[in-house]
């Protein structure tokens, strides 16, 4: 078990423990509870929960997030969304880059074109 | 000359209130922070007086120099907001634009298959001009042409959400979607909130059942039994089996002391369990709470 694989028990348990005190009000269904229910979300999802919301803190933390900020960050997405998430930081889109990023597109189309000869702008460079 | 038709085209056109929010703030984005910044936009705009630096610390992700859908949402709700996803299509947009709901959109402003994702906010649509208006990037006032809006949003899949506070329903809600959207941010949220919106909620769609079973958790949780009873039995009447209105019914005549309607409403639920349902364990629960209190001597009260 590496490191990463450690933080993820860990964090997976203590999320595990939040889960069973939440649940200890006998007899009534409440709304969470409910449409947790009706997305299919049973008792062996809500374990798939706390582990895939271990992960993305874990994930977060590998992708530079700061280590508390991850926690709160993890616990502040719900489970149905999670789902999403897990697994999937690397590859969902990220929506960041504006002007910017295109004027760096331009960039390296014009960069990639002078290389190839088709253009010579950038020769006094 | 095509750059000048379109210069032309997007530079005479004043700020015009009837088409556009002009209230709605503007916060130009430093490298990368399209996220924290677009979301400062909408929260501003619901009333939440916020800035993108104190934002970036709940959406961005260093390693992948932006921010991700589900944590704008998360963002939002965290600030005691709901975060509303609107219906995939244009016509919700201009809705709620009508409504006076800037809606943060995800842009795909790539080309070639490289994807460039891009948060806004779209603030006015121009009819006439087919012009969309967006707070974006370092832009306070961008101008897109209907066309190029829509190719840019159908790259993000055409996600678009309306940030609100909590008593107040994005204008193409449902109620469903409503309570669906209360209940993830519900946790953020002062006793007092989310009694105004629950009000809010059955006020506006009375005969929705998740909004009746809403209104009765949360009159039972807030100790209110009377009206949770009611709300249960409303709820029941557009929906009679709706397991979890049944379930709960049983529990709130229990703490009535109407034990003999209780343990009926309990024998009822049981039946309504599909096999295998994460709500067995619950309503087991109540039945046999419902049970032992008539073996030790059933009564009936009021309420039933």
């Amino acid at each position: 078990m590496d490191f990463r694989q450690l933080t993820v028990a860990i964090t997976a348990a203590c999320f595990l423990g939040l889960g069973l005190q939440s649940t200890a009000s006998a007899g009534v269904i409440g709304t969470q509870a409910y449409l947790a229910a009706q997305a299919r979300a049973g008792h062996l999802a809500d374990i798939n929960a706390a582990l895939a919301r271990a992960d993305v803190q874990a994930q977060l933390i590998s992708l530079g997030v700061d280590p508390v900020n991850a926690a709160t960050r993890a616990a502040a997405l719900p489970d149905a969304e999670l789902a999403q998430v897990a697994g999937q930081l690397q590859t969902l889109p990220a929506g960041g880059d504006g002007l910017l990023a295109v004027i760096g597109v331009v960039f390296i189309v014009l960069l990639i074109l002078e290389l190839t000869g088709v253009i010579d702008i950038f020769k006094k460079v | 000359m095509a750059t000048t038709a379109c210069t032309t085209l997007t530079r005479p056109l004043p700020e015009d209130p009837g088409r556009e929010l002009s209230g709605v703030p503007f916060f130009p984005q430093t490298i990368h922070q399209c996220g924290p910044a677009a979301l400062a936009t909408v929260l501003g705009a619901s009333g939440l007086a916020t800035t993108p630096e104190q934002l970036a610390p709940l959406v961005y992700i260093p390693g992948r120099r932006g921010s991700l859908q589900v944590e704008m949402l998360a963002a939002a709700r965290s600030q005691g907001r709901l975060a509303y996803l609107l219906e995939p299509d244009f016509a919700a947009l201009t809705a709620e634009l009508e409504a006076g709901n800037p809606v943060l959109v995800l842009q795909d402003l790539g080309a070639l298959g490289i994807h460039l994702w891009h948060f806004a906010a779209v603030v006015g649509y121009d009819q006439d001009r087919e012009l969309v208006i967006l707070r974006s990037g370092t832009e306070r006032r961008r101008l897109e042409p209907r066309k190029r809006f829509l190719r840019a949003w159908r790259g993000g899949q055409n996600w678009a959400a309306v940030i609100t506070p909590p008593d107040q329903p994005a204008a193409t809600a449902s109620g469903s979607g409503f309570i669906r959207a209360l209940s993830a941010t519900e946790r953020y949220l002062s006793a007092e909130a989310r009694n105004t919106a629950h009000a809010v909620a059955l006020a506006r769609w009375p005969a929705e059942p998740l909004v009746l079973l809403a209104n009765g958790n949360q009159a039972y949780a807030t100790g209110h039994l009377t009206e949770a009873i009611s709300r249960y039995r409303e709820l029941l009447v557009v929906e009679s089996g709706n397991l979890a209105g049944r379930n709960n019914l049983a529990n709130a005549l229990l703490d009535a002391g109407c034990t003999v309607a209780a343990l009926q409403e309990a024998r009822q639920a049981s039946a309504l369990v599909p096999a295998g349902s994460p709500l067995a364990a619950a309503v087991a629960d109540t039945l046999a709470k419902a049970t032992a209190a008539d073996a030790a001597g059933g009564s009936t009260c009021r309420a039933e």
